[in-house]
């Protein structure tokens, strides 16, 4: 199978669009991120990751509505093709897989 | 409040994020992702000011845009892609191209009267400010086409006074300061000197006076006059031999090929063989020196040696300076080198002749010489100009493409409302102002490109008469030369651009809004299409001022009374005439009865000094005559007597002098006075005072002048007074006696009258020159003016047509539509006349003998202004004012 690499970051774009559903564009990825993983990141590179990943296929865009509060801009809204989703579901089973294979004493345990 | 920045009503009191960050934005973004990017920044934008105010939001709006500087903003969609959604601005579409053409061509054709005004107008223009870029390209071309250009130069000197005050400057030298400024500066490496002389040169049975010229055989070395035979070096080596030039070659041997030929010139009383050493190209048109005729130039071993020769000045030496010499240390050491050498003839001129000024020698580059009012291009060098010549031509010029250029921008404007519905459409479907700015330029580009190629017929036409009136040969295929083809060019795009950007710019600014929707008015008030009206007719009006004035001062000069009688008169030139000849010359003339009398006189001007009242030092002109010269020209004697046949010591001991020169001696009592030619040891008593009359041009005031009759003094001319209507046998007669009495003699005569008139050429070419401006500027301001009546006066139609059905009468709507053009020409006056009146008040100050301004020239030229802008004005307005009014009410 081929497999395409995501980047740690890319994923997790990927993945807030995923989570914000209908309403995923710049601003709005930019702050669940925030909110979601308590990352600080620029707008530029959500940005720059929607872009790599709508050329690597994973996402698809389109125009939305314009707002007041946007300088009567409209928003691109992304959401998520089969082959983004495909990616996603491969990382997860992959990393599924990995956890299921540790033994159960082989990693220090955490007090959470 | 500083970052508050407002830019709509909707948007008052919203922060705004920095101007220059969104600018950076726009600029670097690549297009398509523009809109999602900096919504987003925005929207961000709006969160922090609401959050941590409008300052902090500022610093990370642009901290935000600057981190948007990576590769995947900054690339661009291929064009194709991009095209389809964002259709390109570019000014250069074809299919747009084709368009602007389109309609540019219509809207020639459909306004035939404005296309041919502007054309005209500009054509005209344009013409003018060629012809005068040729005639300048001409002037400052003067001279350059030595090889050796920048390196020749022309000895001069000043005479400077004991205080250091330059007394005058002496453009001419003697025989000394070449040979022996090249033996005592190294950098000089060669000289040559120049002079003009007249020959007597023998065509078969026929004799002709020529103009010869004397110069070193380094000549052709340093000019660069190429020959079509003979050897440069040596064609001037050798004496009895002659350079001339293949005109005077095929005149004389009807071929250019005449090496080894023989010429006869007079030398003393007979005829010598001269044998051609050369034959010349023609010289260049621009060339100050012009020769057919070139002789190897002889100096005296005994002139050499005669150390005073350095005060006899009578020609011009140029040199070659080496390529790296330093002018000011070359004149230094020429100074040197007179200083030492002159010594002993500085001292003993000085008491002779109570000289105490010092004579200094320069360089002048050979280049300068043509447009040098101080050092002039004359004795034996040709076509010296005045540079304010070229100066006031070029201002004409100016005036006329100005004018042109304004009727171009008025009728653009003004009919622009015509169009003001296709720019109302152009922008409403997307045109942007850029591309109707360069819809217009373009236009005028079209325009200019017309009236470019109607100028050059024109110049092909008018240059036989420029040519007449400037004393030049020029011809059109002078331009094709690089220079002044770029010149040319330059002056295409700055006329166009001067007649197009104001236009482009006021056209291309209307709002489609208004345009569209109802009746455009255009610009209320049109201040600059009534300035440009005034500056018209101010230029017009001083330009009819400045030909007046020069018409009558001309007339003023030509017809004043000269204080002596030049009519019937013929002059004839025999050079050595002598006292014997002039009895002999007179007996055979008056044996026909058609001759009156017969006078002779001194050949040229001469001057000299002498002393008076003891030891006062007087200058004047000199004039060898004899008892019958002052009752042949009628000039009275005032005090005193005439020379006389009854007195043969009148010769010796008595003079005539003029009113001027009792003047200047403060003489109360003339008679008898002595005037002392201390060098020569004479002492004359002055018998009689003359009338002061004109004996030179008008424009130098007369001088003192004295009258002798000294017996070893040479008459060169004869005066001879005809009975009226009697020119052709008198001639006749006059031809024969000459031949017979003098065979080796050249003739030719001279009426008195036209010799006199021939003084005021310059003047009668400056007369001309403004009387073609003065006319052309009219013209053009008028045609401009017609242009602009037809346009009010369509505008009006609806006005006119009520007026009409009201009961107005065609005088009155006449009246209501030229009065306001004429009130314009009214106020042009305002400034012209304060200018014309100051410049030609400065003109004439040139002239001692002048008219005054009078009121009548400007009353004359506001009547003519005002009369030609009235008929050009109402012939439009009274066709407006005859239409039916039920045909223009209904017109919509």
């Amino acid at each position: 199978m081929k497999r395409t690499y995501l980047g740690e970051f890319e994923e997790i774009v990927l993945l807030t669009v995923a989570v914000l559903n209908d309403a995923a564009y710049g601003v709005a990825i930019t702050d669940e991120l925030d909110r979601q993983t308590g990352r600080s990141v620029s707008i530029s590179a959500v940005h720059a990751a929607l872009h790599r990943l709508e050329e690597k296929g994973m996402l698809k865009s389109h125009m939305g509505d314009a707002t007041a509060e946007r300088g009567g801009r409209r928003k691109r809204l992304f959401t998520v093709t089969a082959l983004g989703s495909r990616a996603l579901h491969d990382i997860r089973a992959m990393r599924d897989q990995l956890w299921n294979s540790i033994s159960p004493n082989a990693l220090p345990a955490i007090s959470l | 409040m500083r970052t508050l920045r407002t830019s709509g009503p909707t948007e008052a009191f919203q922060p705004q994020p920095p101007r220059w960050a969104d600018r950076l934005l726009e600029w670097f973004c690549a297009p398509h992702l523009l809109e999602e990017v900096q919504g987003d920044l925005y929207e961000r934008y709006r969160r922090d000011v609401h959050r941590m105010g409008a300052k902090k939001a500022n610093q990370r709006y642009s901290a935000n845009v600057l981190r948007f500087i990576r590769p995947f903003a900054l690339k661009r969609k291929p064009t194709a892609q991009r095209s389809e959604q964002y259709p390109s601005l570019s000014l250069f579409s074809t299919d747009m191209i084709q368009n602007y053409l389109k309609i540019a061509f219509r809207n020639l054709a459909r306004n035939k009267a404005y296309s041919a005004i502007n054309i005209i107008g500009l054509s005209i223009g344009l013409a003018a400010a060629m012809l005068i870029m040729l005639y300048t390209k001409d002037e400052v071309s003067y001279d350059r086409f030595h090889a050796h250009n920048p390196f020749i130069y022309r000895i001069t000197s000043k005479s400077v006074t004991p205080a250091g005050i330059v007394e005058n400057q002496q453009p001419y030298t003697g025989i000394f300061p070449g040979p022996k400024f090249q033996a005592g500066v190294p950098e000089i490496i060669s000289f040559v000197r120049y002079q003009e002389n007249r020959k007597d040169l023998k065509q078969g049975n026929e004799v002709k006076s020529q103009t010869a010229y004397f110069a070193d055989s380094s000549f052709f070395s340093i000019f660069s006059f190429p020959l079509l035979s003979g050897d440069p070096k040596s064609a001037l080596k050798s004496p009895k031999s002659v350079v001339i030039s293949e005109e005077l070659a095929d005149k004389n041997f009807g071929t250019t090929n005449a090496l080894g030929k023989i010429l006869f010139f007079k030398e003393g009383d007979k005829f010598e063989p001269y044998t051609v050493t050369g034959v010349a190209k023609k010289c260049p048109q621009n060339s100050s020196i012009k020769f057919d005729v070139l002789m190897p130039i002889e100096v005296k071993a005994e002139d050499m040696a005669d150390n005073e020769n350095w005060f006899s000045v009578f020609m011009n030496t140029f040199v070659i300076l080496s390529p790296n010499a330093n002018l000011k240390a070359v004149e230094a050491k020429m100074n040197q080198v007179y200083v030492a050498d002159a010594q002993e003839s500085i001292k003993s001129v000085a008491k002779k002749f109570g000289i105490t000024n010092k004579t200094v020698y320069s360089l002048q580059p050979f280049t300068d010489m043509h447009l040098s009012k101080e050092l002039p291009a004359s004795n034996g060098l040709v076509d010296e100009s005045n540079p304010t010549f070229s100066y006031i031509l070029s201002g004409i010029a100016l005036f006329i493409l100005l004018i042109a250029c304004i009727n171009f921008v008025n009728l653009t404007v003004a009919r622009s409302l015509k169009r003001a519905k296709e720019i109302g459409v152009r922008k409403a479907v997307g045109g942007a102002r850029a591309q109707l700015i360069m819809q217009f330029l373009g236009e005028s580009f079209l325009l200019c490109f017309a009236a470019f190629l109607f100028a050059i017929v024109l110049i092909e036409l008018a240059l036989p008469t420029f040519n007449q009136l400037a004393n030049k040969a020029l011809s059109l295929s002078y331009l094709f030369d690089a220079k002044l083809v770029a010149g040319y060019i330059i002056l295409f795009i700055v006329t166009s651009l001067l007649s197009g950007f104001y236009p482009a710019l006021v056209l291309s600014g209307y709002n489609p809004v208004q345009t569209l929707y109802s009746r455009f008015n255009l610009s209320g008030k049109n201040y600059l299409q009534k300035s440009l009206v005034v500056l018209q007719f101010t230029l017009a009006s001083f330009l009819i001022i400045a030909s007046l004035t020069i018409y009558s001062q001309f007339n003023y000069l030509t017809s004043k009374d000269l204080g002596y009688d030049d009519k019937n008169l013929v002059v004839i030139d025999k050079s050595n005439l002598k006292r014997s000849e002039v009895k002999l010359l007179k007996e055979e003339l008056l044996k026909d009865q058609n001759i009156l009398d017969v006078a002779p006189k001194n050949g040229g001007f001469w001057g000299t000094v002498a002393k008076i009242n003891g030891e006062t030092q007087l200058s004047f002109a000199y004039e060898t005559v004899n008892e019958t010269y002052l009752p042949l020209f009628k000039i009275p004697v005032l005090k005193g007597r005439n020379f006389s046949t009854a007195f043969p010591s009148d010769s010796s001991q008595s003079v005539l002098v003029n009113e001027t020169f009792v003047k200047k001696a403060g003489w109360k009592n003339p008679l008898g006075q002595v005037v002392d030619f201390w060098f020569k040891n004479e002492k004359y008593h002055v018998i009689g005072v003359v009338k002061d009359h004109h004996f030179a041009s008008l424009s130098q005031e007369i001088k003192p002048q004295l009258f002798t009759m000294k017996a070893a003094n040479e008459y060169g001319k004869a005066f001879i007074k005809i009975k009226p209507n009697t020119e052709t046998a008198s001639l006749q007669h006059i031809e024969k006696v000459f031949k017979k009495l003098f065979p080796l003699n050249p003739y030719s005569y001279k009426f008195m009258d036209q010799e006199n008139l021939k003084r005021y050429e310059s003047e009668a070419k400056w007369k001309q020159m403004m009387l073609f401006g003065a006319i052309l500027t009219i013209f053009i301001s008028c045609i401009g003016l017609f242009g602009l009546a037809t346009l009010s006066a369509e505008r009006r139609t609806k006005e006119i047509g009520i007026r009409k059905v009201l009961g107005a009468s065609v005088p009155s709507i006449v009246q209501l539509l030229s009065t306001d053009f004429l009130k314009l020409v009214s106020i042009s006056f305002i400034f012209a006349f304060p200018a014309a009146w100051y410049a030609m008040d400065e003109w004439l100050k040139n002239y001692p003998y002048r008219v005054n301004m009078s009121v009548w020239v400007f009353l004359v030229t506001a009547f003519i202004a005002i009369s030609i802008a009235f008929l050009t004005v109402s012939w439009q307005s009274l066709r407006a004012a005859m239409i039916n009014p039920v045909a223009s009410l209904r017109s919509e």
